[in-house]
């Protein structure tokens, strides 16, 4: 018989925020807390809910473009690279071979800033303030690398069903082989500051954890999957915008903790960069859009194509009628999916390690509300 | 022995140090001085739209074709025109752009056929009220004209 | 183009367990789907994950076919198998107001996408643990995704109750 004491018998529920600066967003977790234990959370989103999905069957294919960059919105180019790779599909549209790889070369710096954003915020969650300042320098080089090439810095709108709309400007490739020789020096820097830091490994080891089995159930994907040792990653899975032609490797860890997800986000900017040089370093000449008809009408079909976002698996299922509105497009949001594990990997924690475990998943709220 | 020696060193202390006083020369300042130097933005900085006028003739490009106002997701754009009974030609009459509800996606500039509705490199457009965002076609050809505070 | 019918182990296995309650095999664009009767669902995405090793549940939605009598609703489960690398669709077609079973026995995953489905189509899964609204306020009426509701409707009564005003348009 289990001896009763003071605490059991006061059981704390405490609302962590909408408004609070480490739920990323408007998230509202619902902790029941034994003392400072965490007995069980209860996620209330829906904050943000602006219906893309409703939106979507009431724009036709090309206007709908625009919307997707709300959705994950330090990651806009990939959402865009998402849709566009759908209804390509859905009309058997393929992009030329120089829109691929303009394509891949931004979608991969997209990531790095995507990274960067996470690892600025994640590392001020947990107390280290230093790491946001020279993230947020590096983001904004490869912002304005975006802002040259479309005119726009967060929410792009870079590519057009069928390629690109834009041709890229004059020095981009000085441009971007900048970025890159800037960032590898760069990445060591943020190591130096993190990796061996005794506060930081303290706060992450072995907090959070998720293993393999429990990652497939939960249906967890990105990052977190692969710091369980599953070395899965879409680009490699089912290659898609000319990825198979770049080698890069999958970085996986086996402890499966906050800890090991930084080690394979840091990894995973290296190979980003390590990607952008062999695409930058020959971009094929030629069209940068397909033949798209005037007006974009795919015959009745569906289609479920998803790609490696930042953040995990990001699937479009487009569901055509025939006409030229969608008549179906459902977002598989990452974010909202792997949020939902939170449950399993707070159940025991302490109050404070909450916070670095909503920074790991690494969510935004555009896309878990959409 | 030489983790006993790092602790008494402060080496990790120094080390992460370094990197701090590395960035403090002056040539890596990012912040920008707005309202005393204005930012210099890209060339295809998609910002308040406008309405091109032919230079020479200084009359409206515009062929009232409507096709701006079919391409853009939030439907905020309408082009009212009359025929000229003479030579039978639409002549644009008003052009309203709802920029309050604009996100910026350049659709409708891609849609134009003449090059003539451009979304420029102007970024200042806020407004006092929701009603000053509504912009004709006067507004749309003068370009935003934001109060000057400082010389 | 046409969805075209596909054959291989896995059909025949699949068949031979489950007989007439599974309906087609179909691909589309390279991409595979089963339809399987309503209730063989559960059943089928478990054979699936068990003896098939399609063990990661990728998306649950839904499509809403007002026109289609007797059958409104498409429930899609989106599954993937990491041994196969092999990505196959159960697609279920459903009448409004039919309650299918839910997933979330055989994947945790299906709990929130459940809900979700639930909270945009008004499709109650069986047994599900925790149906509750997900995205929507909790105490709004209507389902925002069916075919008939506007893309300006709203809740006027939730609107006005909560928000102390006429309208949101």
């Amino acid at each position: 018989m289990a001896t009763q004491t003071f605490l059991d018998a006061n059981e704390l529920v405490l609302n962590m925020g909408p408004q609070h600066p480490s739920t990323h967003g408007v998230l509202r977790v619902i902790l029941n807390l034994d003392g400072e234990k965490i007995l069980g959370t209860d996620c209330v989103i829906g904050y943000l809910h602006r219906g893309v999905e409703k939106i979507a069957e009431n724009r036709t294919y090309p206007m709908f473009t625009p919307y997707v960059d709300r959705m994950d919105y330090v990651a806009s180019i990939s959402n865009g690279l998402g849709y566009c790779l759908a209804v390509e599909k859905l009309m058997n549209l393929p992009a030329p071979p120089r829109a691929e790889a303009v394509r891949v070369i931004l979608t991969e710096l997209n990531r790095i800033a995507s990274h960067l954003v996470w690892l600025g915020t994640h590392a001020l969650d947990i107390g280290a303030i230093t790491p946001l300042f020279y993230t947020m320098r590096e983001r904004e080089e490869a912002l304005k690398i975006f802002e040259n090439y479309c005119g726009a810095r967060l929410t792009t709108h870079a590519f057009r069903i069928g390629g690109l709309q834009y041709e890229t400007y004059d020095g981009f490739e000085e441009q971007v082989k900048a970025f890159c020789d800037a960032m590898e020096p760069r990445i060591d820097e943020y190591e130096t500051l993190l990796t061996g830091n005794r506060i930081w490994i303290d706060r992450l080891k072995g907090i959070g954890i998720l293993t393999a089995a429990e990652c497939k159930q939960y249906g967890v994907t990105g990052p977190m999957l692969r710091a369980a040792g599953v070395k899965w990653d879409l680009r490699k899975a089912f290659p898609y915008s000319g990825y198979e032609k770049y080698e890069f490797d999958i970085p996986t860890r086996e402890n499966a903790d906050t800890y090991d997800r930084y080690i394979v986000r840091m990894q995973e900017m290296r190979q980003s960069v390590r990607i952008v040089r062999q695409a930058v370093a020959n971009i094929p000449d030629g069209p940068i859009i397909a033949k798209v008809p005037k007006v974009v009408k795919p015959v009745p079909g569906e289609v479920y194509v998803s790609i490696e976002a930042p953040k995990g698996e990001l699937g479009y299922y487009v569901v055509s009628d025939g006409t030229n509105q969608p008549y179906r497009v459902r977002v598989r949001p990452p974010s909202f999916i792997n949020l939902q594990s939170l449950e399993k990997m707070a159940k025991g924690a302490l109050i404070a390690d909450i916070v670095a475990i909503i920074g790991t998943i690494d969510i935004v709220l555009g896309e878990v509300d959409r | 022995m030489r983790k006993l020696l790092r602790t008494i060193f402060l080496v990790d202390l120094a080390q992460g140090l370094w990197v701090t006083f590395r960035s403090q020369s002056t040539k890596n300042i990012y912040t920008e001085q707005y309202p005393a130097e204005r930012p210099k933005v890209a060339e295809r900085y998609r910002g308040a739209p406008r309405l091109n006028n032919n230079p020479d003739t200084g009359e409206t490009l515009c062929i009232c074709c409507d096709l701006c106002g079919f391409a853009c997701p939030e439907q905020l754009i309408v082009v009212s025109s009359v025929r000229n009974p003479e030579t039978r030609r639409k002549e644009l009459t008003n052009f309203t752009y709802d920029v309050s509800r604009c996100m910026f996606c350049g659709l409708c500039e891609d849609a134009c056929p003449v090059d003539c509705l451009e979304l420029t490199q102007d970024f200042e457009i806020a407004q006092y009220s929701r009603e000053g965002l509504i912009w004709d076609r006067q507004m749309l050809e003068e370009g935003p004209k934001p109060t000057q505070y400082s010389s | 183009m046409e969805s075209l019918p596909w054959q291989d182990d896995l059909t025949a296995a699949v068949k031979q367990q489950f007989g007439d309650r599974v309906l087609e095999f179909l691909t589309y664009r390279d991409q595979k789907f089963i339809v399987a009767a309503p209730e063989a669902a559960v059943a089928l995405i478990e054979y699936l994950k068990f003896e098939a090793g399609f063990d990661y549940l990728v998306d649950v939605t839904a499509v809403h076919w007002p026109k289609r009598e007797g059958a409104q609703f498409d429930v899609i489960y989106i599954l993937y198998s990491f041994e196969r690398n092999d990505r196959v669709r159960v697609k279920v077609k459903i009448a409004d107001g039919y309650k299918p079973e839910t997933v979330t026995t055989v994947h945790l995953t299906a709990n929130w996408l459940e809900r979700e489905v639930f909270d945009m189509f008004g499709i109650q899964f069986a047994s599900h643990p925790d149906l509750r609204r997900i995205l929507m306020p909790e105490d709004w009426s209507g389902y925002p995704l069916r075919k008939d509701y506007s893309i300006i409707q709203m809740d006027q009564r939730w609107v006005k109750e909560n928000l102390g005003i006429e309208s949101g348009q």
